[in-house]
C-alpha cells in the first residue's frame, strides 16, 4: 500500500501540511472517481465482539474473555485489526468465550428461547433441528447466509458432538462453538463483486457488514441482511435508506463512542499506572470515569447538541462523578452516577484536551510531561506523526534530582533542548505540551511547579496562546484539526490507512465536512454514502489512472 | 462580595488550596482524624496512684481463694473466672449491669485521674479556673476535660489502648463529620463567619492507601438533629466558634449509635496545606456518653430497629472485659465527674465536659438527599433516647 505520512520535521512541516490541499480544478464538493483499497480481513475488536454477541443472543449473555492486546496502526486500532493475526492465547480466549455463550444459551432452563425445535429423544441426533439451528445462527454469526457446504459441515459437527456426548444439546453446543471460533465470525472477511460497469466493489453482505460496524459498532441486523439479500445495497438509494435508519438508531451513539475511544487511545488506560503517593486520588474508578466523562462530553456535544466538532476543544460543559470531582476539585452533589456540569471560567479548564482522560493518560506515573502531551496533541488531534526520540538521548539534564535551579518543565526542557538532536522535535512537541502544564500528571490544576509560576504560553503553528483555555481555541482553529478528524474517521470506517491516490477523495470529505459546519454525523454519513466507501482497488496501474482522472 | 473575594485572591497571590476550596465564600471540610482529646498516660503523670481500673475478672481475682487452685485445670479455672465475672456483673435484682448500670453501686476499682496540675488536651469551656481544670499547652489553667479525668486511669485509654481508635469506623465510611464555613471574607482574619457542624451523610472517600482525599463532595445529614449552625471568628488563622448543640453518628459492632455534644465549639487553625486542625469540645450527656462508648443500651440494628439484646449486652460486657473496666463503675464515675447541665430537681450534673481533637481536610459540602448508606442512620432517632 502506498501511504503518505506526515512526519513532523522542522522547517518542512508547514509546507508538507499545506501541500495537501489542492489537486486540481475538480469541484471539491463532488465525489471523485472511487479509488478504494484492498478487501480486508479485519478481526473484531473487543467491543465489537461483545456488541455482536449481545445483538445476536441478548445483552444478558456473558462474555468472559479478553482477546489479547490490540494492535494500533496508523493511529487507530481499527486499522490494526486488518493487520494483526491471532495468537494462541487469543484463540484460547475465543474458544473460552464461545463455550461460555454456548453453555448459557443452551442451558436447560433457557434453550427454548433460542430454539424453534426440540428432538424427540434428547440422546439422539435430530438433523432437522440441527439444520435449523445452524442456518439461523450461522447467518447471524457469519453475517451472510451459509453455503450448503458450510451448513453440512456444522450440522455434521452437531451430529458428531451428539454421538460422542450422548446428548443432542451437547452436540448443539459443540456446533455453536465451532461457528463462534470460525474465521468467518471472529474476522470480518470482505468479498468482492463487480458492478455493472465492471468496477470492483464489496459484495452486498460485505457492504452490510462494513456499514453496520461503522455506524453501530456491531453486526448487521435482520433488516440490513435483508437489504443485502434483496440487492438494495447495490443502489445508492438503498444504501441511503439504511444509512439513515442506522444513524437514527440508538446504536449510532455506540459507533461514535467506538471511534473516539479508538482515536483517543483509551486502550492505553489498561496499562496506566500512577504513583499513589503523588496522586492518591487516582484509582481504577477514576480511570474508568475519566474515559466515560470524555465520551459523554463528546456524544453530548456532537449528537445531543449536534454541535461543531471543533468546539470539543473549547467547551466547558462536561459530566462528572464524585470520584472525578476530587481530581478536578469541583463539587459533585449527586452521590452516585453522573452529573452534567460546567468547568468554571476561573478553573482555567476548557476542552477535552484538559480532561483527565487526556492529561493523565499522556503523562508519566509521577509527573506531567509536556513532551508526551505535545506529541499526543500532534498525533491524536492533528494527525502529525512525531518520530521516536534518538537512542542516545542524554536525560541527565532533566533528571537532576536536585532540580531547584530548573523548577518547571519548561526550564528543564530548555536545558534538554540544548542538544541539537532533540531540539528539532521538541520545538514541535513542547509548545502544545507547555500549554497544559497547569495540570499535573493526573490532571489537577496547579499554579506553581516546585514553587515557580508556570508559564503556559506559546504558539501552535502560528496561533498564539497564553493559557490553557486559549490553547483550546488555537487547537479548534487549527486548519489540521477538522482535516485530521475526517482522515481518521475514514480510516476507521474502511480499516486501513488512506492511499496516496485518495488525496482527492480526502479533499472531498473535508470540503463536505466544512460544508456541514463540521458536524460529525454528517461526516460519517458522507463517508457511508460515498462510492469510495465500498470501492475495491483495481491493480495499481488502474488506481493511478483513476486518480489521474479524478484530478 | 464573595466573587470579589475570589478575584482578589487570584490577582494578589499565587493560587492556593483556598482558591479551590472556597466556593462563593464558602469553605468546606471533612473530618479526617478524630479522637478524644486526652492527657498523658497514667505512668507519666502519676495521676493514678492506686493503679488502673479493673474488669470484673480482675476484681474477682483479688478475692481470697480466687486464684487458680492446685490441680485446677486451666479450662476449669477460666470457666470459674467467667462465672464469677458474670455474677459480679449482675445486679442483686438479676439485671445485667452493662444494660442497667444504675442498678449497681459505684465501683471502687474503677480508678479515675487524681489532681490536675498537668497539661491535658482541650480548651476552656466555661471561662473559669476550677480545681478540676487541667493546664493547656501554654501553661494556663482552665481546660475542662472531665471525660479525661474519668477514663485517664483506664488501660484502654492509655496511648497504646484501643478505646481511642473509634475513627476506624469513620474511615470505613460508617459515620463522618463535615464543617461548612460560609460568609468567609478572609481565611486568616474574619470577625464573622457562619459555621455549620453536621453529620456526614456520605462515606468518606479514601485513597488506595486509605488516606482521606481532599476536595471530595459530601452531603450534610438531612436531619436537623444532626446539624448545628453557629457563628464564629477567625483571628490570625485560628477559627473559634460559638456554642451550639451538635450530634453525630457512631457505629459499634454494626450497631448504630449517637454521639451528641452540647454547647459544642471549635477552636482550630488553618494550615498551609489546607487542613483545619484543632479541638471540638462541649458537654456530653452522661447517659448518651455511656451508651455510645460503653453500654450500647439504645443501639439500633441496620434495619432501624433496636438491636437484639444479646448483641447489645454481649458487646458491652465483652468490651468491658477486653478494655478493662466495669460498666457500672464507669457509669457512676461519669456522673461523679459530670460538670454541666444540672438537673433542675436534684441539682446533680447530667453532662460531662468532652473534648475531641480533629483534623479536617478541604471538601465540598452540599445539602441534598443522597442514597448514602449513612442516610439510614437518621432512622435511629425515632428509636433512640432523646438526650
Amino acid at each position: 500500500m502506498i501511504t503518505k505520512r506526515l512526519f513532523i520535521i522542522p522547517f518542512v512541516l508547514l509546507s508538507v501540511i499545506s501541500g495537501c490541499g489542492d489537486y486540481g480544478s475538480r469541484d471539491a464538493l463532488s465525489e471523485p472517481e472511487p479509488v478504494g483499497g484492498p478487501p480486508l480481513l479485519r478481526r473484531l475488536t473487543d467491543s465489537q465482539y461483545h456488541a455482536t454477541v449481545a445483538d445476536i443472543f441478548g445483552s444478558d449473555v456473558p462474555v468472559v474473555a479478553r482477546f489479547g492486546r490490540a494492535l494500533r496502526s496508523d493511529g487507530l486500532i481499527s486499522v490494526g485489526t486488518g493487520e494483526a493475526g491471532i495468537s494462541p492465547f487469543s484463540l484460547e480466549q475465543y474458544d473460552s468465550a464461545a463455550r461460555g455463550v454456548a453453555d448459557y444459551i443452551l442451558a436447560a432452563e433457557r434453550r427454548d428461547k433460542y430454539l424453534s425445535c426440540a428432538p424427540e429423544n434428547v440422546s439422539e441426533f435430530d438433523e432437522n433441528c440441527a439444520t435449523d439451528f445452524v442456518k439461523k445462527y450461522g447467518e447471524k454469526l457469519f453475517r451472510r447466509p451459509l453455503s450448503d457446504a458450510q451448513i453440512a459441515r456444522y450440522v455434521d459437527a452437531v451430529k458428531q458432538g451428539s454421538a460422542h456426548l450422548g446428548d443432542f444439546y451437547a452436540g448443539l453446543k459443540y456446533g455453536l462453538v465451532g461457528l463462534m471460533t470460525a474465521p468467518e465470525f471472529t474476522f470480518r472477511i470482505e468479498r468482492v463483486d463487480q458492478d455493472s460497469n465492471g468496477v470492483r466493489q464489496l459484495d452486498a453482505y460485505s457492504k452490510a457488514t462494513r456499514l453496520s460496524y461503522f455506524l453501530t459498532n456491531s453486526t448487521p441486523d435482520q433488516e440490513l441482511l435483508r437489504a443485502a439479500k434483496d440487492g438494495e445495497l447495490d443502489t445508492p438509494s438503498g444504501v441511503e435508506v439504511q444509512v439513515r435508519r442506522l444513524q437514527s438508531s440508538d446504536k449510532f451513539e455506540l459507533a461514535v463512542r467506538a471511534f473516539f475511544t479508538d482515536m483517543l487511545e483509551f486502550d492505553l488506560f489498561d496499562d496506566l499506572a500512577k504513583d499513589s503517593e503523588i496522586y492518591p486520588a487516582f484509582n481504577s474508578k477514576v480511570a474508568a470515569d475519566a474515559q466515560e466523562q470524555t465520551l459523554r462530553t463528546i456524544t453530548y456535544q456532537l449528537l445531543e447538541r449536534h454541535g461543531d466538532y471543533r468546539d470539543l476543544f473549547t467547551t466547558r460543559e462536561t459530566f462528572l462523578t464524585r470520584a472525578l470531582g476530587v481530581v478536578y476539585r469541583l463539587p459533585v452533589p449527586s452521590r452516585s452516577g453522573w452529573e452534567k456540569t460546567e468547568f468554571p471560567i476561573e478553573s482555567g479548564r476548557a476542552g477535552i484536551q484538559t480532561h483527565v482522560s487526556f492529561l493523565g493518560l499522556h503523562s508519566h506515573p509521577g509527573r506531567s510531561s509536556p513532551t508526551l502531551r505535545g506529541a499526543a496533541i500532534r498525533e491524536v488531534f492533528l494527525c502529525q506523526e512525531v518520530p521516536d526520540p534518538p537512542p542516545d538521548v542524554d536525560f541527565s539534564a532533566i533528571d537532576d534530582p536536585e532540580g531547584n535551579p530548573m523548577p518547571t518543565a519548561r526550564d528543564r526542557l530548555w536545558a534538554h533542548n540544548s542538544q541539537a538532536a532533540c531540539a528539532g522535535c521538541h520545538k514541535i512537541m513542547d509548545p502544545p505540551g507547555f500549554a497544559l502544564e497547569n495540570f499535573d500528571g493526573l490532571g489537577s490544576w496547579r499554579q506553581l511547579e516546585n514553587g515557580a509560576e508556570i508559564d503556559a504560553s506559546g504558539s501552535l503553528d502560528g496561533l498564539d496562546f497564553s493559557k490553557p483555555s486559549e490553547f483550546g481555541v488555537a487547537l479548534s482553529q487549527h486548519s489540521e484539526t477538522p482535516r485530521c478528524l475526517a482522515e481518521k474517521m475514514y480510516r476507521f470506517a474502511v480499516g486501513r490507512d488512506t492511499v496516496w491516490y485518495e488525496r482527492s477523495y480526502m479533499d472531498y470529505l473535508i470540503a463536505k465536512f466544512e460544508e456541514h459546519n463540521y458536524r460529525v454525523p454528517e461526516l460519517m454519513r458522507t463517508i457511508a454514502l460515498s462510492k469510495n466507501f465500498f470501492a475495491i482497488a483495481a491493480h495499481q496501474e488502474h488506481i493511478a489512472e483513476l486518480a489521474d482522472r479524478s484530478e | 462580595m464573595n466573587k470579589t473575594f475570589i478575584f482578589i485572591l487570584s490577582l494578589c497571590a499565587p493560587l492556593t488550596w483556598a482558591d479551590a476550596a472556597i466556593q462563593n465564600g464558602t469553605l468546606g471540610f471533612v473530618v479526617s482524624e478524630f479522637a478524644y482529646a486526652l492527657g498523658p498516660d497514667a505512668e507519666e503523670t502519676g495521676a493514678c496512684p492506686d493503679g488502673l481500673a479493673r474488669n470484673l475478672q480482675e476484681i474477682y481475682i483479688l478475692e481470697s481463694g480466687a486464684k487458680r487452685r492446685q490441680n485446677e485445670s486451666e479450662a476449669k479455672f477460666e470457666k470459674r473466672l467467667q462465672a464469677a465475672a458474670k455474677a459480679l456483673g449482675t445486679a442483686e435484682n438479676g439485671q445485667d449491669l452493662c444494660q442497667n448500670p444504675e442498678a449497681g453501686s459505684p465501683d471502687p476499682y474503677f480508678k479515675t485521674v487524681q489532681g490536675s496540675g498537668f497539661v491535658v488536651e482541650g480548651i476552656d469551656l466555661d471561662g473559669k479556673n476550677s480545681p478540676e481544670d487541667f493546664n493547656d499547652q501554654a501553661g494556663s489553667n482552665g481546660v475542662d476535660n472531665q471525660f479525661y479525668r474519668t477514663v485517664g486511669c483506664s488501660r484502654s485509654f492509655q496511648s497504646t489502648g484501643q478505646s481511642n481508635g473509634f475513627k476506624i469506623e469513620m474511615l470505613a465510611g460508617s459515620w463522618g463529620i463535615v464543617f461548612e464555613l460560609s460568609n468567609v471574607d478572609d481565611i486568616y482574619n474574619d470577625e464573622h463567619v457562619d459555621v455549620t457542624i453536621s453529620a456526614n451523610a456520605d462515606p468518606i472517600q479514601l485513597s488506595a492507601a486509605r488516606v482521606p482525599l481532599a476536595f471530595a463532595t459530601y452531603a450534610k445529614d438531612q436531619s436537623a438533629d444532626f446539624r448545628g449552625s453557629t457563628t464564629g471568628r477567625i483571628v490570625a488563622g485560628v477559627l473559634t466558634t460559638d456554642p451550639v448543640d451538635v450530634r453525630f453518628h457512631s457505629v459499634v459492632n454494626s450497631m448504630k449509635l449517637e454521639r451528641p455534644l452540647l454547647d459544642a465549639r471549635l477552636q482550630a487553625s488553618f494550615s498551609d496545606d489546607g487542613s483545619l486542625t484543632g479541638i471540638l469540645a462541649g458537654y456530653t450527656p452522661v447517659e448518651a456518653l455511656y451508651d455510645v462508648q460503653y453500654g450500647y443500651r439504645n443501639a439500633m440494628a441496620v434495619d432501624g430497629q433496636l438491636a437484639p439484646l444479646a448483641l447489645r449486652q454481649g458487646s458491652a460486657n465483652g468490651a468491658a472485659h477486653v478494655l478493662g473496666h466495669t460498666c457500672h463503675g464507669v457509669y457512676h464515675a461519669l456522673y461523679k465527674n459530670a460538670d454541666a447541665r444540672p438537673d433542675p430537681q436534684t441539682g446533680k450534673f447530667t453532662a460531662i465536659s468532652t473534648q475531641y481533637r480533629f483534623s479536617a481536610i478541604p471538601a465540598f459540602i452540599v445539602d441534598i438527599e443522597t442514597e448514602s448508606a449513612n442516610s439510614g442512620l437518621k432512622q435511629s432517632r425515632e428509636y433512640g433516647s432523646d438526650y
